[in-house]
């Protein structure tokens, strides 16, 4: 049986101008541009099974979403070869479009001014769905999302959760086979989270649908996909079961220690320090998760400390740690 | 302070730079109009002899000149500052020890001014071998009293407009509003037609309001078509009408700020 | 079939929309209302020094005033607001879903915004023609009123055309936000017969930026100025700048997907 997506040494190079600062720069620059090439994804391999879902992870910049946008057909790769559902992406063939969804969480497709149901009745439209099959997606999506509550509301009334609930939905009244999720819960609070998280594997059992979701948060891969893939520097870094991966990157927490006079201890003796912009009041060091309770015994022994939290560290570092040696 | 200017000229002109191919576009927008009624009246003026005294030279270097005064006494402060109060992101620069409107958003429009200008010599020299205005009336000392007459016309004008931008805080509509104060300056500048030719009831409201100070007044002033007595009291009602707009923006501004806090915006 | 059932899909959105601005449509309306009144008076101001204008006369220059609202309405009621929103799909990234439906994306980028009150506007635009007509007191001929139409439509493909290869424009320099400037600053030329400009200005109206293909010409038509080949003539310069319009916006497209670098 042939794979719902195949992915071959998808590359994308993209020109970006440069531009350095001041007057002479810019003047120069008008005339002249200098571009240099960043190369956002570079020959990346990998085959998705149908009804798979697939947590796409890696640092920003990393090039998920470049490899979402080829996957979706908005970008043409510079080089290689990906097929989803026997289409090539970038033909944009109104048969693919129709078959596949791209939800970004951080664009609107809904019209902020009336309420989402009018933008519905406008996607039925260009979908060309008919009436019954309509209603009938519509109730399914309700019975999950719990939509008609928000659907009489302008859009731009509904709180960053209920709106996401209804872009969701808008991509997914045609019955997409495949759906392409780029950060489908980013700014949502837990519960916002949760749901959305909940709904995608409902959403997957029942209608059998492929899903690749690219996401800022761990525990939205962790709940979701039985497999990762991961990108770093455009380049393809592990591609595999989660429970293989966690043994690869779990052994690390982040101890964060509030102290008396914190700049007269030196910390490097426990832990390897670590930069904390958000929480300047605390010293942050690293250690190996099977260390975490004799380290913190000590560090409470011997200095003397006013609070402490244990976490995991954040997902970036974690695959900048894991990735980059 | 004179740091504080200095930088913000430095920010708001970098800033101005970088929208340089959208300038051109907005130098041509804003050229078109006076183009327009230049041809459409020297066309009337070279097919009749003249216009009510006014001839084709007349007219041409009426709106020659009237490029330059609207080039200098216009602004865009509407545009730079509305959706400021309306997306609450004045609320950064209120908390600044500096005037929004009087310091930073000033220099933005002086920067935005500075840098069309520029684009605009070249356009108008090139306009003039295209109509070729006979200027031989034209004196030194008219120019010069033209000068500050136009700073004048830019300030009165600049805080009118930056009234009206306040009244954001209020409304939605100010750019309904801005729209009907435009027509009103269409209407009463000169911008359309020498004020002479204007309708009598025009030209006699036109006396009672600060919109001719705009284009009207300097543009007769570098023509060197003003009276002594004229040109005295083309002064005295700037000074007044400098006057009254500066009231007319600190009551709007004031009270808008009060009511800005109060909703908590 | 399909084509319309989607054309009403977005109009009943639009109507949606404008429901939600009850206020801002009146005070829209009383603006234009404004306006119209500037317009004539400012036409009564010229020909209260004059009984021509370019050898045309009153009735006549209120039918071009008709005929340029015409144009104007078109531009208000779909191009600017597509224009907005067109751009900040750019900004904003909404583009791609746009992109992402399987729709003609001119045809969407072309309808998605419809500012209805100003049908409105049209009724007034045809007005002002007829009654401009009656002024004039010519005996037009129906054959006359027909190649009007005709040029008419003509013109306004060519600018919508025009219009099309200015947005794409946008998908090569990204920052282009004011890309319909030069189009909504010439469209005022519209309001007078292009025979009054100094050549330049005439040769840009009629071939750069031909707002006057949209409003002199047809209006030259009704009066029965024009020979049957210039009829011709222009009716084949729509046909070809919508033709050409389409190829630079899948040119356009392409540079947007990278296809083309």
């Amino acid at each position: 049986m042939s794979h719902t997506i195949t992915v071959e040494q998808l590359s994308k190079t993209y020109q970006v101008p440069e531009r350095e600062g001041g007057f002479g720069a810019a003047v120069r620059s008008f005339f002249k541009r200098k571009y240099k090439d960043v190369k956002a994804v570079q020959q990346v391999d990998f085959k998705i099974e149908q009804g798979e879902i697939v947590g796409f992870l890696g640092p920003n910049g990393a090039g998920k979403t470049t490899t979402l946008k080829m996957l979706s057909g908005l970008l043409h790769p510079t080089g290689g070869k990906a097929e989803v559902l026997g289409f090539t992406p970038w033909e944009l063939k109104p048969e693919y479009l129709r078959a596949m969804t791209l939800v970004m969480g951080q664009r609107n497709r809904l019209s902020w001014d009336i309420p989402a149901a009018d933008s519905f009745l406008l996607n039925q439209a260009i979908y060309r769905i008919p009436d019954d099959e309509y209603k009938q997606t519509y109730k399914e999506l309700d019975e999950l999302l719990e939509l008609d509550p928000l659907m009489k509301k302008p859009v731009r009334n509904l709180s960053l959760g209920e709106r996401m609930k209804c872009e969701i939905a808008a991509g997914l009244l045609h019955r997409p086979k495949v759906l392409f999720l780029d950060e489908p819960t980013i700014g949502l609070d837990i519960t916002g989270q949760v749901r959305i998280r909940e709904f995608l594997r409902e959403y997957n059992k029942r209608t059998g649908a492929t899903i690749l979701l690219t996401s800022h948060y761990m525990a939205d891969v962790t709940a979701l996909c039985e497999r990762i893939i991961i990108i770093h520097h455009g380049q393809l870094k592990y591609d595999g079961g989660i429970t293989d991966l966690s043994h690869k990157i779990a052994p690390f927490k982040l101890i964060g220690i509030m102290l008396t006079d914190a700049d007269s201890h030196d910390l490097s003796k426990y832990g390897t320090p670590v930069q904390n912009e958000e929480d300047a009041d605390k010293k942050y060091i690293q250690v190996k998760a099977e260390d975490v309770t004799r380290i913190t015994s000590k560090l409470l022994a011997e200095l003397p400390v006013h609070d402490i939290t244990i976490t995991d560290p954040p997902i970036e570092d974690v695959i900048e740690q894991a990735f980059n040696q | 302070m004179l740091l504080i200017i200095k930088r913000l000229w430095q920010v708001n002109w970098a800033e101005q730079w970088q929208y340089r191919a959208n300038l051109l576009m907005y130098l041509l927008y804003w050229l078109v109009s006076p183009i327009i009624y230049l041809a459409v009246w020297t066309s009337i003026a070279n097919q009749n002899g003249d216009v009510n005294g006014f001839t084709a030279n007349d007219f041409t270097t009426y709106y020659m000149v009237l490029l330059i005064c609207d080039q200098v006494t216009s602004n865009i402060v509407i545009h730079t500052f509305g959706y400021k109060i309306q997306d609450g992101s004045l609320s950064g620069e209120l908390i600044k020890p500096i005037h929004p409107m009087l310091t930073n958003a000033l220099i933005n429009n002086i920067a935005f001014k500075t840098l069309s200008i520029i684009g605009f010599i070249p356009i108008w020299i090139a306009l003039f071998f295209l109509f070729k205005p006979d200027f031989s009336n034209v004196a030194l000392s008219g120019i010069l009293l033209a000068i500050p007459a136009m700073i004048m016309g830019f300030f009165i004008g600049y805080l009118l407009s930056a009234a009206i931008t306040a009244l954001a805080f209020w409304t939605t509509r100010v750019y309904s509003i801005h729209e009907f104060y435009f027509a009103l300056i269409l209407l009463f500048s000169g911008q359309f037609v020498p004020l002479p030719l204007m309708p009598k009831l025009v030209q006699d409201i036109a006396q009672y309001l600060p919109f001719q100070l705009f284009l009207y007044y300097p543009i007769q002033l570098i023509l060197g078509k003003l009276s002594t007595a004229q040109i005295i009291q083309g002064f005295a009602s700037g000074v007044v009408w400098l006057g009254i707009s500066m009231f007319l923006f600190n009551l709007v501004w004031r009270n808008g700020v009060k009511r800005y806090s109060a909703v908590g915006a | 079939m399909h084509t319309l059932k989607l054309l009403s899909s977005f109009f009943k959105v639009n109507v949606q929309m404008s429901l939600a601005y009850r206020t801002d449509t009146v005070v829209n309306i009383l603006l234009n209302l404004m306006w119209l009144g500037w317009e004539l008076l400012s036409l009564n101001i010229i020909f209260s020094n004059t009984t021509t204008l370019g050898g045309w006369g009153f009735g006549e220059l209120i039918a071009l005033l008709g005929v340029f609202r015409l144009v104007n309405t078109m531009m208000m009621a779909l191009i600017w607001p597509n224009t907005e929103k067109f751009n900040q799909s750019i900004r904003d990234g909404s583009m791609d879903y746009t992109i992402l439906q399987p729709v003609n994306s001119m045809f969407l980028v072309t309808f998605s915004r419809i500012t209805v009150w100003r049908i409105w506007d049209l009724i007034l635009a045809i007005v002002l023609i007829v009654v401009g007509i009656n002024i004039t007191g010519d005996a037009t001929t129906t054959l006359n009123i027909l190649t009007f139409m005709l040029l008419a439509t003509t013109g306004t493909i060519v600018i919508y055309s025009l219009w099309i290869v200015l947005i794409a424009l946008t998908f090569w320099f990204t920052k282009f936000d004011n890309n319909v400037t030069i189009l909504h600053a010439l469209l005022d030329s519209g309001r007078y017969p292009a025979t009054v400009y100094p050549v330049w200005l005439r040769l840009i109206v009629t071939f750069i930026v031909p707002i006057a293909v949209a409003t002199t010409i047809p209006l030259q038509a009704l009066r029965g100025d024009l020979s049957p080949s210039q009829v011709v003539i222009f009716f084949f310069v729509g046909v070809f700048s919508f033709i050409i319009a389409t190829r630079v916006w899948k040119a356009g497209l392409k540079q947007y997907s990278g296809a083309s670098s």
